[in-house]
């Protein structure tokens, strides 16, 4: 197995990695929302409206080709890491991009279900769906 | 609004385990697509190592990962995320290990010392796990209460021996973690963070 952490190489390159990701968010480094998690799920609006039912009609030119490449691929309902996966881009990067489009109403975010022990845990229904899906394997 | 098709509810589980040992293996041998890779820039202040006043990009490192996905139902999906090979990334990748369902371990009965971190990583943490003992080719000349004794595990923590490239075998440590999380009695009292 190829070893895919490559210490030296991202030490060398940091500077020159960190550059480009972030001038497709426009130098932002923090998404508006803070609460997209690696699997949050995301799906694109069809036919979006306003709250008047007013069709939203998005600028195109808004849209950078990030952006409508996050649209196109979230046709399919997809987790931010799948989106991140499929860009190529960074993870906190991708979820700057994925909170504009959320924003703007064009795309729709799903949280993970909560399984925190904390909070008593996952539920059972879901154990046993979970153990129903892999029994499947 | 309406979409093309509801979103499935989302769960996570990790694969940890030492440096190489299989965990990209395991997840492409269960999951239903090539494992996928992602990365995230990480800065060195999260981890708290140093005074960090003013960190700039030469504080920042990318840390990667793959996973992969389990589509139960239209309503369900499981993903897969082995960690970075180096524990002390994910352990300050808060985004990774919050709302995991749990954990298998993966450990080389040759190097049992390699997932040492993992286990206690996830100890500390509160999260369930399992620990799949990965042996290619049947090599393995340790018996199962061996490597408990040398891993110091706690006993109702399942351990299973296979190998990580046969997906029944990662089938099984799955549904093992899903029964170890059945099984286990309800929190009383909230895990203290960290």
């Amino acid at each position: 197995m190829t070893p895919y952490w490559e210490e030296e190489d991202a030490e060398e390159d940091s500077a020159g990695s960190m550059v480009r990701p972030y001038t497709i968010t426009r130098g932002r480094t923090a998404p508006e929302r803070d609460d997209f998690s690696l699997i949050t799920v995301l799906t694109t609006v069809q036919d979006p409206r306003d709250e008047h039912g007013v069709p939203l009609r998005p600028g195109r030119r808004a849209l950078q080709p990030e952006h409508r490449a996050i649209l196109a691929f979230c046709g399919h309902p997809s987790a931010v890491a799948e989106v991140a996966a499929e860009l190529d881009l960074p993870v906190s990067v991708t979820k700057i991009l994925l909170a504009d489009l959320v924003a703007q109403g064009l795309l729709l975010a799903r949280a993970p279900l909560s399984v925190a022990r904390a909070a008593g845990g996952p539920d059972l229904g879901l154990l046993a769906a979970v153990r129903e899906g892999l029994r499947r394997l | 609004m309406t979409s093309s098709q509801a979103a499935p509810a989302a769960v996570k589980i990790l694969i940890a385990g030492g440096f190489g040992v299989g965990k990209t293996t395991m997840v492409g041998a269960v999951s239903e697509v090539a494992p996928l890779r992602t990365e995230e820039y990480l800065t060195r202040a999260s981890i708290g190592v140093d005074d960090l006043a003013g960190v700039d990009q030469k504080d920042t490192t990318t840390v990667a990962l793959d996973f992969g996905r389990i589509t139960v139902s239209s309503e369900l999906v499981v993903y897969l995320f082995g960690t970075p090979g180096q524990e002390r990334f994910w352990f300050m990748w808060n985004d990774l290990v919050n709302g995991a369902l749990g954990g298998v371990v993966i450990a080389d009965t040759r190097r049992l010392e390699s997932s040492f971190a993992s286990i206690d990583f996830f100890e500390s943490r509160g999260i369930p796990f399992v620990v799949a003992i990965n042996c290619f080719h049947g090599q393995n000349t340790r018996s199962a209460a061996e490597i408990r004794d040398a891993l110091d595990l706690d006993p109702q923590v399942p351990l299973l021996v296979g190998d990580v490239r046969e997906r029944p075998f990662g089938r099984d440590a799955l549904l093992a973690l899903v029964d170890h999380l059945m099984s286990l009695p309800a929190e009383v009292e909230p895990v203290p963070a960290g």
